[in-house]
């Protein structure tokens, strides 16, 4: 009964550009800032799930405000974002794709804030490897669906979430597969498939999320497209630019508010993202490889997941131990620290053992990291508030190192252009083409 | 193939010791579920959980081992079932009580390779760091507020200890700024709950800690006022029930005190003077007003609304009083009630009476959804947070595992935009620290024939060449020094100076003096030819250090500037690589004792410059 029921949308999905969505494509030009997130609050008839689909969880129109109940419930989260995002946070439709441990994580955190619906998908069957690290499953269910097993321990966090489960594989989706969500979340896939799902969700406007671990190591991808928050701020007696504040943030509008005889000033910021198949080939930003110093603080993991994600290109699978595949990772990962601009001597040969020793593995501390990191940059998104990821995060569990990268097709020759080079990138507009590569 | 397969690729050798370590986790609340599933899910063989606390409904947004149906039932017992199914070869033990109590004692901590603090109190944090220190067992320590978190290792020699950093107390805040002159919400709050709540309801000579006397000779005329006051008020409430109980409480409150001040013309004339409030004014613009309005807590009540909720809450909370004690008019002390952010009855009487006192005064109202968490210190918390400090626990508790200390580190979460965690490297212990900075030792006493003065005379003066100037305290109390030796005849057992109770001996001498002793008592019947009172082995114990640095300031600022959107050009350890001066980064404690990662950074948008706050 559960199988493949997808929420589906009333909105018109056919023309992106103007699609109303909770970022980027609500005007705040005039100032006004905490802006409703118009295509929940506003028109009842945007609401996109069932009743029937939803037999455990207490139904919530959008008609209705947030009770008392659930302020109950709530309350300690309430008391950091406050009662406005928690109201977006519960109509938000989030879609987490390949229920591993890190998709546990993920889940486990969206539902227990309370987002309005979540759709777990994954083909795949319960095996017992899963049991290791995803607290989803048990012995009991070896040989289930891996989505439907998650599902009904996922449930029980919190039945006022509506929880949709789909079983069938991502390869078959189509792009207006993802139009009705607000968020797609896509975790321990391959390059080529996190890159179509993404192609997918930039033709709808839908903000895109991809993470995956290999046992200490991991990282996470952001695609939001264009994403606009606010953040609040005692006013300072310099007057806030609206301008812009790096390559791909700026400041498009401010206001002011009193609270408690201080004026607090609103600041609505704008991130302009790449997707992932540029972010994948584009160069470290140039204030990480301007100086020897920066440079070897960079760890070799960024290095070794570009190398594993053409290896598996390449050859279809994860580099074995035989000396064939070590020999070809090594090389891949070598030429991927060249062309990062980094210095040899930080892809160590002891890190390199680690990582291929790491593959394709999954413990609970490195994805309760990770996937604690991601829900709440999701659940910061959905509440515009707070800066989120731009654009890949790196987790090192050996090292305690959790750096953040800008990474799109800026090359290190371009510096002087001082304008945000990738045009506000939505459905139908013309995406830059990376350029080729200085030597 | 199996559910240890990716453990055991990811941690090689290490996981058989694992699957060996028996381990202890403290709290199982917001850290403390997530840290049980880790802990759980990672193979730890056998697992101890203590937590005295039951589940409530506001923990169910992050403490994912409980749903509805446990409500008000034991968080480690409900914890230990929900975990138990994540992987049934683990041995788990839970134990609802307080890690404070006997039973807890330095014998049983000493069972533990390792012991995991996920607590929220500064008081249960500081038992446990001294525990591990006495049973020498290293401690990994956690705290989260808000997007806040960190994570530190404590090992007994090695690392500083939880106290070797002084800790920022509670906010206390003058008498007469709360009872005269108050200037913010949180002053009328504070008034509500520790002055009039009290007065009404609880006992009044109960003093609330929230009070500061430290100014009290300046105003000694003011203070003598004020004490009259709060006996009429008393005298009120003998009327409780009456008719006109709110009409008398609240003109003596809001009308005749504020008069009195208001007559104080010194008092008033860099401040607006407070305006009296007319009960039957509000009585007259409250007319229509359903008492339900309680219930809005996000909506700022109105002046009438205000007055409304207290006519209604001082009945609701009046027959409360007068049933229970009615009930129990036998019982010796008489019933009282005590405020509870929990208890609608009690926070609905505190949020009106703050807002009406802040209209008196011109301070803006609040919601009582924001009295309650100024009331009852609430710490905003979030699953998230508690997600990310509990993966690095156990992440630090690898490197412990693998003996190398050198590699765990003390772990922030970082919200900059430029990195998702930072890390400083683990300080060497204070010398200074009144806590670890002692010598440490078991003290073997005869319970039926030892004396203090077995003690003094065997122990410190002979044995360890103690002088004459040094004194032993323990929690209540100096028991002995110079000038006090009435306790000297008197045996442990008179002194309540039990088994697994402390002892902390001062040395005064003025050249050179010893680092602090502290003995943990343990009881024994010793043979009778031997001294009743033993040190176990021999003890060196170290002289104080000659200088004194001046101890890390805790600045007084606790605000997170704006972070967001900053690019911290690097992370603490490169700091601290490069300059070995410390003070970029602040660990400040908020009221509840959360440790909370304080760098405090200026945003500035116009050149990019960052100004790292260090005073």
């Amino acid at each position: 009964m559960e199988n493949s029921t997808q929420p589906v949308s009333e909105a018109p999905v056919t023309n992106g550009t103007t699609l109303p969505t909770t970022n980027g494509a609500v005007s705040m030009g005039n100032g006004a800032v905490d802006v409703p997130a118009q295509d929940f609050t506003q028109s009842p008839g945007n609401y996109r799930y069932e009743p029937q689909l939803q037999a455990q969880s207490q139904t919530k129109t959008l008609a209705e405000p947030i009770s008392a109940d659930e302020i109950a419930l709530y309350d300690r989260q309430i008391r950091l974002w406050g009662v406005k995002a928690q109201e977006k946070l519960r109509t938000a439709n989030v879609l987490l794709i390949n229920m591993r441990a890190l998709a546990n994580e993920i889940a486990k955190n969206l539902v227990l804030a309370g987002i309005g619906s979540l759709t777990v998908l994954d083909s795949s069957i319960v095996v017992e490897d899963d049991l290791g690290a995803q607290f989803c499953v048990s012995e009991e269910e070896i040989g289930k669906n891996r989505a439907e097993a998650a599902a009904s321990q996922i449930r029980r966090l919190n039945p006022r979430v509506a929880l949709q489960v789909d079983t069938e594989d991502i390869q078959f989706k189509q792009p207006d597969f993802y139009a009705p969500f607000d968020m797609v979340i896509a975790t321990d896939l391959d390059i080529a498939t996190l890159s179509t799902i993404n192609a997918s969700c930039r033709l709808c406007n839908r903000p895109f999320y991809a993470s995956g671990t290999h046992g200490f190591y991991g990282y996470i991808f952001a695609d939001l497209i264009q994403h606009d928050y606010v953040i609040e701020r005692e006013k300072s007696n310099r007057p806030t630019a609206l301008a812009p504040e790096t390559f791909t943030r700026s400041i498009v509008a401010t206001s002011t508010k009193k609270e408690n005889g201080k004026v607090i000033e609103m600041v609505t910021k704008r991130e302009i993202y790449s997707p992932m198949v540029l972010a994948n080939t584009s160069p470290l930003p140039a204030e990480q490889t301007n100086s020897r110093r920066r440079k070897l603080q960079v760890p070799p993991l960024l290095s070794c997941l570009r190398a594993l994600w053409e290896f598996y290109t390449i050859s279809g699978n994860m580099p074995s131990h035989s000396h064939p595949d070590l020999a070809l990772f090594t090389s891949l990962a070598t030429e991927k620290h060249q062309e990062l601009l980094l210095p040899a001597e930080t892809l160590r040969s002891d890190f390199l053992r680690s990582f291929l020793q790491n593959i394709g593995s999954e413990i609970a501390p490195i994805t309760a990291f990770l996937g604690g990191q991601l829900a709440q940059d999701v659940i910061n998104v959905l509440g515009q508030r707070e800066q989120p990821i731009q654009n890949f995060l790196l987790f090192d569990g050996e090292e305690f190192k959790g750096p953040v990268y800008a990474l799109h097709p800026i090359f290190p020759d371009m510096d002087s252009i001082l304008e945000p080079p990738i045009a506000a990138p939505v459905a139908g507009a013309e995406m830059p083409m990376p350029m080729p590569m200085p030597v | 193939m199996g559910r240890d397969r990716f453990v055991r690729q990811s941690l090689g050798a290490l996981y058989s010791r694992i699957k060996q370590a028996r381990i202890l986790m403290v709290g199982a609340g917001g850290i403390g579920c997530e840290l049980l599933k880790n802990l759980v899910l990672t193979g730890f063989g056998e697992i101890h959980i203590v937590d005295l606390d039951t589940i409530d409904l506001s923990n169910l947004n992050r403490q994912f081992l409980f749903r509805q149906e446990h409500i008000k039932k034991s968080k480690a017992l409900v914890a230990k079932e929900s975990a138990a199914k994540f992987n049934p070869h683990i041995k788990l033990e839970a134990y609802h009580a307080n890690i404070k109590d006997p039973q807890f004692n330095i014998e049983w901590f000493q069972g533990f390779k390792i012991v995991f603090n996920a607590l929220d109190n500064l008081d249960a944090r500081r038992h446990v760091n001294k525990m591990c220190l006495a049973a020498d067992v290293p401690l990994i320590e956690s705290g989260t507020t808000g997007f806040n978190g960190q994570v530190q290792v404590i090992v007994k020699g090695k690392t500083e200890c939880y106290d070797c950093n002084t800790k920022e107390t509670p906010k206390t805040f003058p008498v007469c700024t709360i009872r005269s002159t108050p200037s913010q919400s949180i002053h009328c709050i504070v008034w509500a709950k520790s002055y009039l709540f009290t007065e009404m309801f609880g006992t009044s000579d109960d003093e609330a800690p929230e009070f500061d006397h430290s100014e009290d000779t300046e105003n000694a005329k003011e203070i003598e006022n004020l004490r009259k006051e709060s006996q009429a008020l008393n005298s009120i409430r003998q009327s409780m029930g009456s008719v006109d109980f709110a009409r008398k409480v609240f003109e003596k409150v809001y009308k005749d005190d504020i008069d009195r001040l208001r007559s104080m013309e010194d008092m008033w004339k860099t401040r607006q003077p407070p305006a009296p409030l007319n009960f039957d004014g509000l009585s007259k613009a409250a007319e229509g007003i359903s008492p339900s309005i309680a219930q809005q807590d996000q909506t700022t009540w109105t002046e009438a609304e205000n007055f409304a909720v207290f006519c209604d809450s001082l009945k609701r909370l009046s027959s409360r009083l007068q049933k229970a004690q009615a009930q129990d008019a036998e019982a010796a002390a008489p019933s009282v009630l005590t405020f509870d952010k929990d208890d609608d009855d009690t926070l609905d009487f505190v949020a009106a009476c703050a807002n009406l006192r802040s209209i008196i005064f011109g301070i803006e109202r609040r919601s009582k959804f924001d009295i309650k968490q100024m009331a009852g210190n609430i710490i905003p918390a979030i699953a998230t947070t508690n997600a990310m400090t509990a993966g690095l626990c156990v992440l630090q508790a690898f490197k412990v595992m693998r003996e190398d200390i050198t590699k765990a580190k003390m772990v922030f979460l970082e919200r900059s935009g430029a990195r998702v965690i930072n890390s400083d490297t683990l300080k060497p212990p204070n010398p200074n620290c009144s806590v670890c900075g002692v010598m440490q030792s078991r003290l073997i006493v005869d319970p039926s024939r030892a004396t203090l003065n077995d003690l003094v005379e065997d122990v410190l003066k002979t044995q360890l060449g103690y002088g004459d100037e040094f004194s032993i305290n323990n929690d209540v109390g100096t028991l002995y020094d110079p000038d006090l030796d009435d306790n000297l005849s008197k045996s442990f057992v008179d002194l309540g100076v039990k088994t697994d109770s402390f002892l902390t001996v001062i040395d005064d001498e003025e050249e050179n003096p010893r680092v602090n002793l502290s003995l943990s008592i343990s009881e024994k019947s010793l043979p009778g030819d031997t001294k009743p009172v033993q040190v176990p082995g021999k003890l060196h114990i170290a002289r104080k250090p000659k200088e004194v640095p001046a101890p890390t300031a805790n600045g007084a600022s606790n605000g997170h500037a704006e972070i967001t959107g900053t690019k911290r050009k690097r992370s603490l350890e490169e700091d601290s690589q490069r300059e070995p001066k410390r003070g970029k980064i602040q660990m400040n404690f908020n009221t509840d004792g959360f440790l909370i990662n304080d760098v405090v950074i200026a945003d500035d948008q116009n050149d990019g410059a960052i100004v790292i706050d260090d005073d």
